[in-house]
């Protein structure tokens, strides 16, 4: 194997050295530079489409845009923008329906994975838990607004059970509201930290394991006082990603309840959606992205370091 | 306080047979040493005893109950592992009373125990530390002290010892053999290191393909081999094994020629076995003569090879014996210490 690699590897070299006779010296810039030249495609496509819009959101910000009108604004957008209810309200939403979303997620994943993980057959059927995460985000929200609100299936069902006599109500009350866009957010979402926490779990010594098991620890004692401390950096991780992810929500809220009742379900994403592309307020949409980008990047470095700090063994 | 029983005990995965038949009685107190090459199934039919592993027939019986269905956790036996299997997650004092936290131990008593057992394996100063942050020898007598800690009913022990380097591995073998005769708990010790088994057993089993190749004590091992797998496999070097023929009482292979051998055996052809100290570099023709293919000066001794008809048999000389090479030796055996083995079965020929 290594063999035929290293021969191909050589052929390559060769074909792509000029014929022998007139061979080329390159300068040692000219070597240095050569990988930076293979790989200046992508970055440049990737600074086209994520840097440069990030950078001109940053830029706009600083102005009044109406349009082709740009007025210098300072910082008046930013301090408009801390004043204004509608920005803490739609960040207060945002913690409170990500947070308890994030919080769910994590201890179903937790919790399946814990049972799962020393199935023999996991491996054959982890992918039907992924299958939520196959779906289009609007396809989901689709999903979930016909069964809580358009076609009332939640209410119907509780009402055959006999849980309820008359139709709930499930955009017209805050909480309730807030817990559609919950559990449409969890369906989709738990099978992601569940696939990384069944792989963590599988992948951890089955020599401290036997030693527990030995020690007299039960599965579940083995699972609080070894596996759960030793997953934290995982654990870590897989919050980050999906509590950014989270921060961003968009497709359910704008499909399921456009931030109704009363803005009680307006996510950050939403605001600054309807700041842009309702008021046409570029400018001030462009503040709250910026605000929204620092605000992420700091939480994000609290936890990296505070859970990677404690996981060192 | 243990006696531990195999009855007939067998695993085997699908058509792979790990451990074949296998008969054994553990007893009380004692220290019994499973020796093998790697993949004899040593540590399987140890992997059994602690229930870690299901026999697929037969019964594993610790004092007088068969134990088959009991789970690991439940049949108080500890166990130290090759690779220490410490919590990393944990200090080396949350390590350690580990089992006392699991079996209900009243906490009033955690201290104290754990104390004890540091102590027992000269760990006490280090008990604040994670694994991570111990050297091989003391994560090694960490894992000692969580084993004994609770003063289990089984002591078992997977080549312990071989992620060590040689000169602690000898002083950890003392303190090993020093605590098992302290603690007096009945020890099931695994590994492929020949000198760990005869200077730490009161018994050593010898395992190959799966089955039980000869049991006894290291002396009977050593001076009584059952057959060419045994009689290879323990001494350093190990016995010279040396095809030949045997009739009317005589050994005769090129170059050899004993007398006065296996009179009742009959005609057939043998194997001669003779360890290398039985062996004496004399003046004039005698038992054995052939020539010098190596001399290797060891200090204490110096172990002369011989060619002899292709292969090479090595023999002990006296420390400052030199010869030049391909010059002719003349060896002289105690007739006393020859074993005859059949040669297609290699079993002993009495």
């Amino acid at each position: 194997m290594t063999q035929t690699a290293f021969k191909a590897g050589g052929a390559a070299v060769v074909a792509a050295s000029p014929p022998a006779g007139r061979r080329v010296r390159r300068s040692a810039f000219q070597r240095k530079l050569f990988p930076y030249l293979l790989v200046a495609p992508a970055v440049c496509y990737l600074l086209m489409i994520t840097l440069y819009p990030g950078v001109y959101a940053i830029y706009q910000s600083f102005f009044f845009v109406r349009f082709n009108e740009w007025i210098p604004a300072g910082f008046d957008n930013y301090v408009e923008l801390f004043q204004h209810d509608e920005f803490w309200g739609a960040l207060w939403n945002t913690f409170v329906i990500g947070g308890i979303a994030l919080t769910l997620e994590c201890v179903i994943a937790l919790a399946l994975a814990y049972y799962a993980y020393r199935d023999p057959l996991i491996r054959g059927w982890r992918i039907v838990f992924l299958l939520p995460m196959l779906f289009m985000p609007s396809a989901v929200a689709f999903i979930w607004k016909l069964a809580f609100a358009d076609g009332r299936v939640i209410s119907d069902l509780l009402m055959r059970v006999g849980l309820i006599t008359e139709n709930i109500d499930f955009l017209g009350v805050v909480w309730n509201a807030r817990l559609t866009l919950i559990v449409a957010d969890v369906w989709q979402w738990t099978p992601f930290l569940f696939i990384i926490f069944v792989a963590a779990l599988q992948a951890q010594d089955k020599e401290i394991e036997e030693a527990a098991r030995l020690d007299g620890a039960s599965w579940s004692a083995i699972f609080w006082n070894i596996s759960l401390p030793l997953m934290k950096p995982v654990i870590a991780v897989a919050v980050i990603l999906r509590g950014i992810d989270i921060t961003t929500m968009f497709a359910n809220v704008f499909i399921m309840t456009q931030g109704t009742p009363g803005g009680t379900t307006e996510t950050i994403s939403f605001f600054i959606y309807r700041m842009g592309f309702r008021t046409f307020n570029f400018g001030y949409a462009s503040a709250a992205s910026a605000v929204m980008l620092i605000l992420t990047l700091i939480i994000a470095q609290l936890l990296l370091k505070r859970f990677f700090r404690s996981g060192r063994a | 306080m243990a006696e531990i029983e195999l009855r007939n005990v067998r695993k085997q995965w699908g058509a792979v047979v790990g451990v074949n038949d296998v008969n054994l009685t553990i007893t009380d107190e004692e220290f019994l040493v499973l020796l093998g090459p790697s993949g004899c199934g040593k540590t399987t039919t140890m992997r059994m005893i602690a229930g870690l592993e299901d026999p697929s027939a037969g019964d594993v019986v610790i004092d007088g109950e068969v134990v088959n269905e009991v789970d690991a956790r439940d049949r108080d036996v500890a166990m130290v592992f090759q690779s220490y299997a410490l919590y990393p997650n944990m200090t080396i004092y949350e390590n350690i009373r580990f089992p006392l936290r699991m079996r209900d131990v009243p906490k009033a008593r955690h201290a104290e125990l754990v104390q004890r057992a540091a102590e027992m394996v000269e760990l006490g100063d280090y008990l604040h530390r994670k694994p991570g942050a111990l050297s091989g020898g003391q994560r090694q007598r960490a894992a000692l002290a969580r084993a004994i800690v609770r003063q289990p009913h089984v002591f078992l022990m997977d080549e312990p010892l071989s992620n060590l380097d040689a000169k602690l591995r000898t002083a950890m073998r003392v303190q090993l053999k020093h605590l098992q005769r302290q603690l007096k708990i009945t020890t099931v010790y695994v590994t492929h290191d020949q000198v760990e088994a005869m200077t730490l057993a009161d018994r050593i089993v010898i395992m190959d393909g799966g089955e039980i190749q000869q049991i006894g004590t290291p002396d009977e091992i050593y001076t009584d081999p059952a057959n060419t797998f045994v009689a290879g496999f323990i001494g350093s070097p190990p016995m010279n094994l040396i095809g030949g023929r045997l009739e009317g009482g005589s050994f005769t292979a090129p170059g050899i020629r004993v007398d006065g051998l296996g009179e009742n055996a009959g005609a057939r052809n043998a194997i001669l076995g003779v360890r290398p100290e039985d062996c004496h570099v004399v003046g004039a023709p005698a038992h054995f003569n052939a020539k010098i293919f190596a001399i290797e000066p060891m200090g204490d001794q110096t172990v002369v090879s011989l060619s002899t008809d292709g292969h090479l048999v090595e023999v002990r000389a006296a420390r400052d014996y030199r010869a030049p090479l391909d010059s002719m030796a003349h060896i002289s055996f105690d007739l006393d210490r020859l074993y005859l083995f059949d040669e297609t079965s290699g079993e002993r020929l009495r």
